[in-house]
């Protein structure tokens, strides 16, 4: 049935706050050459935007995947680890661990989980302390 | 397809095909075919980039000849607020009117005027967008996120330009002294070539006030023999009422200054307009109220079709706000006007960057594009006339080039 679709891939480096970004921005170019409407393009991007810099800011590294259907966007965003401890406190609009350094790039709002959930039409976080970060949104295309 | 009209025009026997345009090109829409170079119409926004950049002259300004002024009963010059910086001092401006005047015009409207009508509005319409809220001055700016951008057109004010709000009053005015409107021509003396586009394609809409405009660049030495010739002769207590928030219009920051916007981002140069906008699409800047942005450096002093130079004419305001320290305060505006200057800001549906109508034939060109991507090798030499590998691929799948252009695709099949 979704034959169709187009598969993205990058990695995301930990620290890398010069290029973090590059993903969400290669997503956008792809969607707007696929003629995926406005208010779509705009949420996927800010989505993928807040989960690739968790990576950069939280995380050892790890890698998103945006898969591009014509009735749907799925992202995911996994990586190596620390994880979360207590997800249900990092969802909460305005908590945050960020580093002095990050804080200083002006990261560290707290609103980054808060606002992949408010892109998505279908938000689901896994983590496993020690191990790993699993984020997948799906945004639907109408 | 209906093209929109554009005033970048390129003379072809003085191209030498250097790719110099198509480098520095901020939206990649020039490539070089047969050592010459050819403008993608529909991407680009008239910022006038590649005059700049280009050493033949080959890439020019098109002048405006949709209209012809002795066709009119009145004649009235909207001069832009940068004309007054141009002659290397503090001028009294009724005498640089004068100037403009002996060109052919029955009125010089003052534009300062018109400015901080827009800014007061524009402080109370800012709200009504979405942070960080956009100004909908600059017409290649507003191209840009119109083509780039267009999930960011929400957030440009919805408020007319000063340039528009004088037409608007002029026009007012003239229809109460009893003229019809086609008896009166309103012309406006423009820095830039995104004017003259804009005057023109809303033109072809029919809906405009303004009737054409022509080049600072092309009156200016007319003017300043007028100005020689006479300056000596003015009344120094004879001075026109200029707003000096008005003339801060003229550079980049000078919207937010007259706004009183205290969170604002001003920004200038169309590849520094890219980021600031890269980064709200990707929710930066919620908490800005403003993005004042320029597409030239400086702002409009930076424009392509002023002569002097842009950081000198900024002295030059300074010394005009010295001297006219004076700013119009309107408490209220009138309720009529505050409802017809609002717009709709200027866009034409586009196409923006479409690969193809449908989803799956789109998806099935960019499968083909990233295979392309994948051979080449990614080193943007440019030989090929497109901008970079990249753009070249998706050339190639929009049918603009064909892969044996490359010549290292073609050394690495022998
Ligand atoms: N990929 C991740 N790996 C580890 N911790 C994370 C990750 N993503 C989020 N967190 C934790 O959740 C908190 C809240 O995240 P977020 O809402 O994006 O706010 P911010 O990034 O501004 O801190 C972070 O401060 C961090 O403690
Ligand atoms: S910044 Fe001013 S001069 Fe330059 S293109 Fe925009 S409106 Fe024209
Ligand atoms: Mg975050």
């Amino acid at each position: 049935m979704h034959d169709e679709y187009i598969k993205l891939h990058y990695d995301v480096l930990s620290g890398d706050y010069i290029r973090g970004g590059e993903a969400s921005s290669s997503l956008k170019k792809a969607l707007m050459q696929l003629g995926i409407n406005n208010s779509v393009i705009r949420r996927a991007c800010v989505g993928c935007y807040e989960a690739e810099m968790n990576i950069v800011i939280h995380s050892l590294g790890g890698e998103i995947e945006a898969v591009i259907y014509k009735d749907k966007i799925e992202i995911t965003a996994k990586d190596r680890g620390p994880g979360i401890e207590n997800i249900n406190l990092a969802m909460q609009e305005g908590y945050s661990t960020a580093s002095e350094e990050a804080r200083e790039m002006g990261f560290g709002g707290g609103m980054g989980l808060p606002n992949m959930k408010r892109s998505s039409n279908n938000f689901y976080i896994e983590s496993v302390l020690g191990e790993y970060t699993l984020i997948k949104m799906i945004i639907n295309i109408d | 397809m209906k093209d929109i009209f554009h005033s970048v025009k390129l003379i072809e026997e003085n191209c030498k095909g250097c790719t110099k345009c198509m480098i520095n090109c901020p939206v990649e829409a020039v490539r070089v075919k047969n050592s010459k170079a050819v403008i993608y119409t529909d991407r680009c926004i008239d910022c006038g980039e590649c005059i700049r950049v280009c050493p033949y002259n080959a890439h020019v300004a098109e002048k405006d000849e949709t209209f012809n002024i002795e066709n009119f009963k009145v004649k009235i010059a909207i001069p832009s607020v940068t004309l007054y910086t141009q002659f290397g001092d503090y001028i009294n401006p009724v005498i640089i009117n004068e100037a403009v005047k002996s060109l052919g015009f029955d009125e010089v409207y003052d534009i300062t005027y018109a400015c901080d009508i827009v800014s007061e509005i524009t402080r109370k319409e800012i709200s009504k967008v979405p942070k960080p809220a956009i100004s909908p001055f600059c017409p290649s700016i507003v191209r840009l996120i119109n083509e780039s951008y267009p999930e960011l057109m929400e957030h440009v004010v919805k408020v007319l330009t000063p340039i528009e709000v004088a037409a608007y009053l002029i026009r007012d005015k003239y229809r109460k002294l009893g003229y019809n409107d086609e008896e009166v021509g309103v012309i406006f003396l423009t820095p830039c070539v995104g004017w003259i586009t804009k005057i023109k394609n809303t033109q072809l809409d029919s809906k405009s006030q303004i009737n054409g405009s022509i080049a600072i660049s092309d009156v200016y030495s007319k003017i300043i023999k007028f100005i020689n010739k006479n300056n000596k002769n003015i009344d120094a207590n004879e001075s026109a009422s200029m707003s000096c928030t008005g003339l801060r219009w003229a550079t980049t920051g000078g919207q937010s200054f007259s706004m009183h916007i205290k969170e604002h981002i001003e920004v200038d140069g169309v590849k520094n307009v890219i980021r600031v906008l890269d980064d709200i699409e990707k929710g930066k800047f919620d908490d800005v109220d403003f993005i004042e942005a320029h597409a030239c450096t400086g702002g409009c002093l930076g424009g392509i079709l002023l002569v002097d130079n842009p950081f000198n004419a900024k002295r030059i305001i300074k010394k005009y706000c010295v001297q006219l320290n004076f700013t119009n305060r309107f408490n209220r505006i009138n309720e009529k006007y505050q409802k017809d200057f609002l717009s709709d800001v200027y866009t034409k549906a586009s196409k923006g960057l479409r690969l193809a109508d449908d989803f799956e034939s789109a998806v099935k060109k960019m499968k083909y594009m990233n295979e392309i991507i994948n051979l080449l090798p990614g080193i943007d030499c440019g030989q090929c006339g497109s901008p970079s590998c990249k753009a070249f691929a998706e050339d190639v799948v929009r049918g603009f080039s064909t892969l044996d252009e490359c010549i290292m695709l073609k050394k690495g099949e022998k």
